[in-house]
């Protein structure tokens, strides 16, 4: 897997449609909304879901690097805004979760299927990491094993849990219903 | 992608350099208003979800917090058999059992009541969105209390809602006294949500089963006889110039709920 990209892959690249950003503004807003509307009222594990984060994942998954970057920018902009949380901080994490995921969806086989849950998985961890050393910059106590049990693993297994569901709706409003069907197909 | 990071410093950069009343702040605060009644939508269609979760939860560990209650009975009789001694620590007892008798809050002081309609969703702020605001006559370093004790103080507000930081946030500070005893320190949250009693000089005599209440000094912004908990653990070094006071909260922050801001 290459995570830089070369002239070949930059050449290749499209702007998207007017339909296909319509599709991704909805997309947003509803990360927006389950984030800042939903997810504050559930609590699994100690955790709360990042819909954000897991969205951000599958749009990069979908549609590659350069518009998870911006995807996720976006995303973490609107949630810091709404959340009342520092704004930049989650655009910066989720810009680096929105590209790395988006190179690997382009340079690697997703056939599998479980794609969507390593994603996640390793989008959780390294947003976690981020964050703490955010948090740690920003002279805010991190307590390693604090960090560990009630942050990190929690998160991995709630995130990556919801990842698998929330991919196949984001999916189907991406591509449409028919993309569901051939991959049932397959 | 090197774009938006640096324009995601940038913008963290201006975040933390502007003023409370800055423009980003500004935003932060007309979106909260949109967003708002939908948290309090969705916090009131989730509301028996979740009462059926804890329900759940709390079966299995009602073994443990029997045993908790228990002690918790033991400390408080001891600590209502010092209060009884005198007058004086009577109104004080009398002041923590009744959190809104009137005597505990300064005359024009006005109580107005919220529901928690939000929390933070990540682990490292100790926040609430409640769903009383500006309209209300809610301002910001407005105290914020519900039933049991001291909740947090409102950080940030709006028309019809406002912020408030737990007093178990790792920013968050409160001038506190024991009672009775009258040794005097601030209350400060930590990230674990572990609540502590600092800058208590090591001359105070402090024990376990104490009550900790907001002091009330100038320049506070609580007034006088909020209950925030009680002394759970006192512990000193040589080294160490004050003593360091473990607090268990009164209030229960995982099941906040109604709240009373308290508007001067």
């Amino acid at each position: 897997m290459r995570f830089t990209r070369t002239r070949e892959d930059r050449e290749g690249w499209q702007w998207p449609s007017a339909a296909e950003i319509a599709r991704l503004v909805v997309a947003l807003l509803a990360a927006g909304l389950l984030q800042t509307a939903i997810a504050p009222n559930i609590r699994i594990l100690g955790a709360n879901p990042d819909f954000a984060l897991i969205i951000v994942v599958c749009v990069a998954l979908l549609r590659g690097a350069e518009i998870g970057a911006v995807f996720g920018f976006l995303a973490g902009s609107l949630v810091a805004t709404a959340l009342m949380e520092p704004i930049g901080l989650g655009a910066f994490i989720f810009v680096i979760v929105g590209y790395f995921v988006g190179r690997y969806a382009e340079t690697a086989d997703l056939s599998a299927g479980l794609a969507p849950l390593v994603s996640a998985f390793a989008a959780t961890l390294i947003a976690s990491v981020l964050y703490a050393v955010a948090q740690d910059l920003l002279e805010r106590q991190v307590p390693f094993g604090f960090f560990v049990v009630r942050v990190l693993v929690p998160s991995l297994i709630l995130n990556t849990l919801l990842a698998g569901p929330i991919y196949v709706v984001v999916r189907f409003w991406l591509r449409g219903a028919g993309d569901l069907r051939v991959a049932r197909a397959r | 992608m090197a774009a938006l990071l640096l324009l995601s410093v940038a913008m963290l950069t201006f975040y933390f350099r502007e003023s409370e009343s800055g423009p980003a702040h500004g935003l932060q605060s007309g979106v909260l208003q949109v967003v708002a009644p939908l948290q309090k939508g969705t916090a009131v269609a989730t509301k028996p979800l979740r009462d059926a979760w804890n329900w759940t939860s709390g079966v299995f560990t009602a073994n443990s917090e029997n045993s908790d209650l228990r002690k918790e009975v033991e400390q408080l009789r001891a600590g209502l058999a010092n209060e009884l001694a005198t007058q004086a620590e009577n109104d004080e007892l009398r002041a923590l059992a009744q959190l809104q008798d009137d005597k505990i809050f300064p005359k024009g002081v006005q109580l107005v009541t919220g529901r928690v309609v939000a929390r933070s969703t990540t682990a490292w702020y100790s926040t609430v969105t409640i769903d009383v605001g500006s309209d209300r006559g809610v301002s910001e370093y407005d105290a914020v209390v519900n039933g049991s004790g001291l909740v947090g103080r409102v950080t940030s507000v709006t028309g019809g809602a406002a912020q408030v930081t737990l007093i178990s946030d790792q920013q968050s500070y409160a001038d506190a006294v024991v009672m009775p005893g009258g040794a005097q320190g601030i209350v400060t949250g930590s990230v674990t949500g572990d609540v502590t009693l600092g800058y208590v000089d090591k001359n105070e005599k402090v024990k376990v089963g104490q009550y900790v209440v907001t002091s009330g000094r100038t320049g506070s912004i609580f007034v006088r006889g909020i209950p925030i908990g009680v002394v759970e653990s006192v512990g000193s070094q040589e080294v160490e110039l004050y003593q360091s006071i473990s607090v268990k909260p009164f209030v229960d922050f995982r099941k906040l709920n109604i709240v009373q801001v308290v508007v001067r």
